[in-house]
């Protein structure tokens, strides 16, 4: 190599580690991979229950396909982006309340697949598997 | 009488036509002096005695050389001073390293518990300015901050954008209140107003960062009214555009502002609405003035350095609007996500 690029090609490197360490060394609890029970039966539905403050959790969840569903949408205090939720694939948008629960119904025949949530500007985003 | 075509190094801006002018025709052996941005010359007409052509040039050069333009009898080729980088990207990694821990460690939870005071407003306001919001308003401050830095302008364009804001803050939160209707853009509205930021942004940071010469020419060109500020005419509509883009920021797309605009409605009145709303403008105050005002700090030391880490940083916030807007419109699966 070049010397003259010796202290370029160091800086870019000092910046990968710097942006490399910030990305994995801060990892939220809820991204560790843990288990959470969210997914429950009320009567005939299946009812999926996700919290709405500074992003979702928990972001991923597996429920059962082909059965009438009810998400809960819960914010507590939520002044962020997340209280701003598109689903798009059941064409849902709406600005949730501060602090409340929001349900938001899928049918039978939606419940299939992949639905992704993603809120207005498009950093936090959730997703329910159906299998 | 003599007149020389001289090319100019370092004419990057409309303020510069007057300033390369202006000081050369300060000099008793100038008669008439042109600048042309477009072509990078100054045809110069005086009486120089004896000089030849190459002594010409480095004569007019002294009086601009403190603005860092020197005049050559040939066409300079422009010239990437590669070394700033070896500083500027890791100070923009610091940056933007930080920016993500933020979001990661989930600094946006700290705000909104309870009761909605004037005091909340404040600290989700202070919460706002460093959230993802930073990647769209922090963005529009650093660029604008540096842009301005770099046609001779500080302070007052930045003074006039907070004003602005806070301003529009107070009167268009009154009017949510009062009115009981939001300005709540549809799907599509907040789409093309993201992609766009995002754009804008990618613009002025690659114009930042000097490397193409050609984002020069793609580049929302300043009003040259700012550019005679410079020389001292300040005029009303130099002053009123940087305030028109503080009060636009009201619409910007961000979680906390909509969150805001929507509690303000449930007031009901015009008075809570502009001061719940100005309120919130001053939280996000401290570090959008940081941003505006770093400018001024670093001028003295290494602007090259300053230019090219606030494109980089300016650069990183575009990318990261124009994925979030494009996975917000399910046109991409969601890369980023905190």
């Amino acid at each position: 190599m070049d010397m003259k690029n010796l202290p370029l090609a160091a800086s870019i490197l000092i910046a990968a580690i710097v942006i490399g360490g910030a990305v994995v060394f801060s990892q939220k609890p809820s991204d560790s991979g843990q288990i959470v029970q969210n997914v429950s039966m009320e009567g005939e539905k299946q009812v999926i229950e996700i919290d709405a403050k500074g992003g979702y959790s928990p972001k991923l969840t597996t429920a059962k396909a082909g059965v009438p569903t009810m998400l809960r949408l819960k914010t507590n205090g939520t002044y962020d982006c997340s209280s701003a939720v598109t689903i798009p694939s059941i064409g849902f948008r709406k600005n949730l309340d501060a602090t409340g629960v929001t349900e938001v119904a899928i049918s039978a025949e939606s419940a299939k697949g992949a639905v992704e949530g993603v809120c207005a500007m498009g950093m936090y985003n959730f997703s329910v598997k159906f299998l | 009488m003599d007149t020389y075509t001289f090319h100019v190094q370092g004419m990057h801006c409309k303020s510069c036509i007057a300033l390369t002018e202006g000081e050369l025709m300060d000099l008793p052996e100038v008669t008439h002096a042109e600048s042309s941005l477009k072509t990078h010359t100054v045809d110069v007409t005086g009486e120089f005695g004896d000089r030849t052509p190459q002594q010409v040039a480095q004569f007019l050069t002294e009086p601009l050389k403190r603005h860092g333009y020197t005049l050559h009898l040939e066409k300079q080729k422009h010239q990437v001073r590669w070394s700033d980088f070896t500083y500027a990207i890791p100070i923009a990694a610091v940056f933007i390293a930080l920016f993500i821990v933020l979001q990661k460690l989930g600094i946006v939870n700290l705000a909104g518990a309870g009761q909605m005071t004037y005091a909340t407003a404040f600290v989700i306001g202070l919460i706002a300015s460093v959230s993802t919001c930073m990647a769209v308003v922090g963005g529009l401050v650093l660029s604008m901050s540096a842009s301005y830095a770099k046609e001779g302008e500080t302070v007052r364009p930045q003074v006039l954008f907070h004003i602005g804001r806070l301003v529009s803050f107070f009167i268009l939160g009154g009017v949510i209140g009062a009115v009981g209707s939001a300005f709540q853009l549809g799907g599509t509205g907040t789409f093309v107003l993201s992609f766009l930021v995002a754009i804008i942004l990618l613009i002025l940071g690659l114009n930042l960062l000097d490397i193409f010469p050609w984002t020069k020419k793609i580049i929302p060109t300043l009003p040259s009214s700012f550019g005679k500020g410079v020389k001292g005419l300040r005029g009303t509509a130099g002053a009123l555009a940087p305030m028109l883009v503080g009060a636009a920021t009201f619409f910007l797309p961000c979680g906390f502002t909509q969150s805001m605009q929507l509690y303000t409605l449930t007031t009901g009145s015009y008075l809570e609405g502009a001061l719940t709303m100005f309120v919130f403008a001053l939280g996000t105050l401290p570090v959008l003035a940081l941003l505006s005002f770093s400018a001024l700090s670093i001028k003295k030391m290494q602007t090259g350095v300053f230019y090219k880490t606030a494109g980089l940083i300016v650069i990183f916030f575009g990318l990261f609007n124009l994925m979030n807007s494009l996975a917000a419109a399910g046109l991409i699966p969601p890369i980023i996500s905190f």
